[in-house]
Formats: C-alpha cells, sequence, structure tokens
C-alpha cells in the first residue's frame, strides 16, 4: 500500500542544484547535497568546510606499499599532535577528521593492528586539520588521507584507475612516503622498487605544470617499524644507504629537498594464529618513536608560501 | 645453573671475607703468615673501628658497591661483628621492602570487568599464583649501581654470566665498544644520569648484575604481588590494585607518555606512585625485566618470532596507560638492549640467615608485615 503525501516546493533547493559544487581535489563539479565527488570518491566535506571556513588546505601524501603502515602511522601521529601542544598544535577539523586516530588508537589498545585500508577511496579515512606551528605565523589548515597503498600501485601501474590519486598527489604541497624498514633489513628489495615508482610518479606530476616556477615540494622518507631493527634508529640514513641504494640514489639526484626518519610504533611484535588458519601480527605493546619529527619537518618545509 | 653459579659466587665471597674477618685479631700485614693459634670469638663489645680499618673498609665497600645481601647469606653471616650485621640489615631495609608472602592473581583480574572486547584481546586470563614471602628492591638499578658493576670488571667475570651466553658477551658494548650498557660512552653513563634507572642492558646483563650483587631478577608473580597488594575479601575472590595506588591511572604518579617527559627520570621522582610497600616507580620509567618468559604455554594461538623473556611496569613513553598497569605484560627478546628497559631486584626472604630475618622482623624495624597489612586500602 502506498501513502499519498504532499512536499512542499522548495525552491531553494532547485538554486542550489544549478551551481556545481567544485571537489577540492579534482575540482569536478557536483551537486551541493553530494557526499563525495562523483568524479573522484573525495568527500565533498572539504570542499564545504573550504569554503565556509574560507581556508584554502594545504595537502600532504602518505604512500607507501601495503602493510608498510600508513594508517598506524597516521592514526597514531594524528593522535599524538592533537594530545600535546608542543612541537604543533593540531586542531581536527570536522567529526570525520577524528575517525582515522580513533580507529587506529582503539585496535591498538586492544592489542592488534587496524584492518587493512580498503582500495575503495569513498572507504577512505580523510583528515582535515588545523595546524599552528613556530614557522608559520598563520595557521595552516591541512588534508591528509589514509590513501590504500594497493591502490596506489595501481594508479601508478595503471593510469585513471584511481583518478583521486593523481589529482591529490599533483595538488599536494608535501609527502610522506614510508619504507617498511623490516622488509628492508631482510633484503627485500620491493620496498625499495615501490619508493623508486612513488618518487618518479610524483616527479611525473610535479613536472607538469612548467608555466610557472613551483616551490620544492619535501618528501620525508620515514623507514617505519624501525623498533624491530634498533640499528634504524641509531642511523636511519646510513640504513636507507645500505637496504634502499636506489631510492637513495634517486633522491640523491633529483630530490631537492629530503631527509630519511626512523619511526616505529610497537615496542615488540608477536603473531596470533587465526581460526582461519593464517596469523596474524599483533603489537605487545604501544610506544610510539619518531612519529611527528618527520611530519614536523614536513610543516616547516611545506610548499604552501603563497597559499596561508 | 643460577644455583651453581651463586654458590660459586658466594664460595668466592665467602673465600674473601674468611681471610679478612674470620680471625681478624690474627690479621697481619702479611697475610701468608702462619696462623699460630685457634680462632676465638670476637668479643661482643668489639666495634668495627677497633676491628681495623681494612675490614670497616671491606664491609663498607660492600655496602658501597650494593652487595650487601652476600652478607647475609647464612655461610657469610656469622663472620660479621655486630655493628656490620647491623649496618648491612639497614642498609638491606633501607634499599628494599619487604612483599609477604600469599597468592597473587597474575595476568588479567576479572576479563569481563574492564574491557568489553576481551574475548578476542590477546590479553593473557589470570592465574592464582602462590608467591612466598620476598625483598624487592624499592628502586630500580641506577646507572651509578650499575657503575659498580662495570668498573670492577663484572663483563669479564665469567661465572655469573650463563654459559650459552658467553658467545653473546661481546656484542655486550657501549657505544664506544667497551663493556656496559648499550647508551653509555667510554664505559661511563650519560653525564648527569646516575640516579636514572640503568637501561640498555638485556635480559642476561641484568641477570649477571643480579648473581653479582646476590640478588635474582623477580619473578612476575612477585613483581605483580608489589605491585597489585592482593587482597582475598573471600575464598576465591580477590581485590587487586591495577596501579599500585589504586585503580584509577593518575599522571603525576608515573612517568608514561602522557607525562610529557619522553625520557627516563632519576628514580626517586614520582613518589606519588609508591606501592603500599614502599616499592618505587614499579609503574612508568622503565619497563623491568621480571626472571618469567612472555607467553602461557596454554595459549598456543600466541607465536613468538623468539623466545622472549616477561617486562613489565611501562615506560616513559608507554603510549595507552592501559599497558601500564600491574597486570599487564609484554614481552622482550632477551637478547634486546633498548631504550626503555631497565630492572630491579629481588631476594627470597628464605634465602636471608636466620639471623638476618630475626633482626629483620624482630629488631629495630617495626614487624614489616603487619604494619603494611593496615595500610591496605582497596
Amino acid at each position: 500500500m502506498s501513502r499519498g503525501c504532499d512536499l512542499p516546493l522548495d525552491s531553494y533547493r532547485l538554486a542550489h542544484y544549478s551551481v556545481q559544487v567544485p571537489c577540492y581535489v579534482c575540482d569536478g563539479g557536483n551537486t551541493y547535497d553530494a557526499e563525495i565527488c562523483r568524479h573522484c570518491h573525495a568527500p565533498m566535506a572539504l570542499a564545504h568546510q573550504s569554503a565556509a571556513q574560507k581556508t584554502h588546505p594545504a595537502m600532504v601524501a602518505v604512500l607507501g606499499t601495503t602493510g608498510a603502515g600508513k594508517t598506524v602511522y597516521l592514526g597514531m601521529l594524528m593522535d599524538m599532535v592533537s594530545r600535546r601542544p608542543e612541537p604543533l598544535q593540531v586542531l581536527a577539523r570536522g567529526a570525520f577528521s577524528i575517525s582515522l586516530q580513533q580507529l587506529t588508537t582503539s585496535a591498538l589498545a586492544r592489542g592488534y593492528f587496524p584492518e587493512k585500508t580498503p582500495n575503495e577511496p569513498d572507504r577512505w579515512n580523510w583528515v582535515h586539520c588545523q595546524i599552528r606551528s613556530k614557522r608559520h605565523r598563520r595557521p595552516v589548515d591541512l588534508i591528509v588521507p589514509d590513501m590504500a597503498g594497493e591502490a596506489v600501485l595501481q594508479e601508478i601501474e595503471h593510469p585513471r584507475t584511481y583518478p583521486v590519486i593523481r589529482s591529490f598527489l599533483r595538488k599536494c604541497a608535501g609527502v610522506i612516503v614510508l619504507i617498511d624498514a623490516i622488509r628492508l633489513q631482510r633484503g627485500e628489495h620491493d620496498q625499495d622498487h615501490f619508493s623508486l615508482k612513488i618518487l618518479m610518479f610524483l616527479d611525473e606530476l610535479f613536472d607538469q605544470p612548467k608555466k610557472k616556477k613551483q616551490p620544492q615540494r619535501p618528501v620525508a622518507l620515514v623507514l617505519t617499524k624501525a623498533d624491530q631493527c634498533e640499528r634504524c634508529f641509531d642511523d636511519p640514513v646510513a640504513f636507507a644507504k645500505t637496504h634502499a641504494a636506489g631510492m637513495w640514489q634517486h633522491c640523491r639526484e633529483r630530490v631537492t629537498k629530503y631527509r630519511v626518519f626512523a619511526a616505529g610504533v610497537a615496542g615488540a611484535c608477536a603473531y596470533r594464529r587465526e581460526l582461519g588458519g593464517g596469523r596474524r601480527r599483533i603489537p605487545l605493546r604501544v610506544e610510539p618513536r619518531g612519529i611527528v619529527e618527520p611530519f614536523e619537518w614536513l610543516i616547516e618545509n611545506l610548499a604552501i608560501s603563497t597559499k596561508t | 645453573m643460577h644455583d651453581k653459579v651463586l654458590r660459586n659466587t658466594t664460595r668466592r665471597v665467602l673465600d674473601w671475607l674468611a681471610t679478612r674477618l674470620a680471625a681478624p685479631w690474627r690479621y697481619t700485614t702479611t697475610p701468608s703468615a702462619p696462623l699460630a693459634t685457634a680462632p676465638t670469638p670476637i668479643p661482643a663489645a668489639r666495634t668495627a673501628r677497633s676491628v681495623g680499618n681494612d675490614d670497616d673498609n671491606l664491609v663498607a665497600s660492600m655496602l658501597a658497591q650494593g652487595r650487601y645481601t652476600l652478607l647475609l647469606r647464612p655461610q657469610v653471616i656469622d663472620n660479621l661483628n655486630e655493628l656490620h650485621l647491623s649496618q648491612t640489615v639497614l642498609e638491606l631495609q633501607e634499599r628494599m621492602a619487604l612483599v609477604p608472602g600469599g597468592q597473587v592473581v597474575v595476568g588479567q583480574l576479572d576479563p569481563e570487568s574492564d574491557d568489553d572486547h576481551s574475548d578476542d584481546a590477546p590479553c593473557v586470563q589470570g592465574r592464582i599464583v602462590q608467591v612466598d614471602p620476598v625483598f624487592l628492591d624499592r628502586y630500580p638499578v641506577t646507572n651509578f649501581q650499575y657503575q659498580q658493576f662495570v668498573d670492577r670488571s663484572g663483563y669479564e667475570e665469567m661465572a655469573i654470566w650463563e654459559e650459552h651466553i658467553l658467545p653473546a658477551l661481546l656484542d655486550f658494548v657501549d657505544r664506544s665498544g667497551h663493556p656496559g650498557p648499550r647508551f653509555w660512552t667510554d664505559g661511563h653513563f650519560p653525564p648527569g644520569q646516575q640516579n636514572h634507572p640503568v637501561v640498555g642492558i638485556s635480559w642476561y646483563e641484568a641477570s649477571a648484575y643480579a648473581r653479582w650483587v646476590g640478588k635474582r631478577l623477580p619473578s612476575d608473580a612477585e613483581w605483580c604481588k608489589a605491585a597489585s597488594w592482593p587482597v582475598s575479601v573471600s575464598p576465591g575472590n580477590w581485590l587487586q590494585r591495577k596501579f599500585p595506588w589504586g585503580n584509577t591511572f593518575e599522571g603525576h604518579r608515573a612517568n608514561l607518555w602522557g607525562s610529557g617527559q619522553h625520557a627516563t627520570e632519576p628514580v626517586d621522582r614520582y613518589a606519588e606512585g609508591v606501592s603500599v610497600g614502599g616499592v618505587h616507580q614499579l609503574i612508568g620509567n622503565v619497563w623491568e625485566w621480571t626472571s618469567g618468559a612472555y607467553g602461557r604455554a596454554e595459549d598456543t594461538a600466541l607465536a613468538l618470532p623468539v623466545p622472549m623473556k616477561s617486562i613489565r611496569g611501562g615506560a616513559f613513553d608507554t603510549y595507552f596507560e592501559s599497558q601500564a598497569t600491574c597486570q599487564f605484560q609484554s614481552g622482550e627478546n632477551p637478547l634486546s638492549r633498548k631504550h626503555n628497559i631497565g630492572f630491579r631486584l629481588a631476594l627470597g626472604a628464605c634465602d636471608l640467615a636466620p639471623q638476618a630475618t630475626a633482626l629483620l622482623l624482630h629488631g629495630t624495624a617495626a614487624p614489616k608485615e603487619l604494619e603494611l597489612a593496615e595500610e591496605v586500602r582497596v
């Protein structure tokens, strides 16, 4: 049985629909009530907040292979900097910006690492926050998505698979590349190759607009899980030179602003066998180390001099 | 192995003391001189000063090195005069707290009470363990204390090291390649950190130091009992503290990440975090090695990359307060020399000579167990 009802004609809605709202990431037009961009699947909340607050947020990308620790790094970073005023003061903009740190810290507190980030961009967690630092007199607005490593790799290998990645990276003012130090130490070269791919992909994207001189984008190379190989903490540069020679060479030749860092979140890890027969890596305790330093350096060197 | 080494160490100390303390009235400047007369007891009124400076120095040196418990071993104690004995007992009372014997729940006390996700969380379910009375260091071992061990060639005294670990001994060096904790330089601790807990030492180094001073690492149950101070309210029902001071975390009582220090602090800070029994910094500042292994044999789902030793208490960089409770256990490779793992030592009350125990319980000090039991607030 269907019921009939009278609906008032909201003419203002029609007016809203007639104006396209550009996505903050890809600039594609969307209706005013779109939740995610129909072109790239980035959340439209970013565009609405930017317009409402009359800010122009900078973008920072956190990239790395699947399992390199992007979600844990980013979630812990946001939780750490939001809990203390020094050296950076960070305030989240919008409730959705809290989701990532909530997801990460609740998993870690229970003795697990968070689940793998899905490849679909509409299921990624995005962080939009305001940062106050000593260098920037005015607060800096920042957008950082937790992108799936596999999706990034697919976009590199098969362009236009995930348009949001290309659009985002083209606009981003700084990049944090995470490299799994344990796998490097084991002698697995895929980490070296992947970081090289990312750096070259960024070169291609950054080189495109040659008309105007673009500020140099800083690249922070972070060796993650360094708590499992202490030598990495002792001398991250020496570690990178030894175990990721390709990436190191590329940075020396092609990247103007870069620095190598070591970071770790779990003091020790073990494995828990699961019912299905697989096993899952679990943290035995959480003691973040070297998490804030790369971000702090990046903010100090962010390529946003004209935008703030 | 441990008993054998302890016996060897004790015998060496015994031999050493015997030559110098057993018959002080026959002590000459020529130690090799033959003994002419049978020994006679030391007069009770004879003080250490009248015995001679060498003997005083010997005991003082043992006390200064933190090796006072060796003097209180049954094999040695008879050779001490009254003053030395009272000095040594006093030293033990000042440095160590008595943890009364009894039962303690090790692991999670009530899995459903404070964690809705306990079913799938990798927590250790509690088990009841009987603990004998034990003395536990009031403070973690400091850089200054460990310096005594390094300076007196503790790393070269093979008898106190486990045989199977001897090949790794060459790796136990500081930044400059000298034997010692990982973050020291030229065999010395960093300036200004003499009262900080020693860190950068493996489980084996902690164990060797323990043998050198005549103590041992505490077991998990002993550590838990000292920290959580359990009270059995009725058969099968236990009240144990989550933190040594109560059940609620308070940032000013322990050095965790949230305290904002982000480095080790002197061991006498955070006095408000003291346990009921008078043990400081059980929570925070540095994780503490215990003698136990991490994980339980019954927990077949847990797979460790290497056999791990248990560490407890959390450190200055422990992010979650829930991971720095009396019940929480973490694990670490026993060869790891981390920046945030230290240790404190224990001594079973039964390992002391009866004279020392009697003096401790009925001497000038008030009976410890009764005094402490009255302070229990759960």
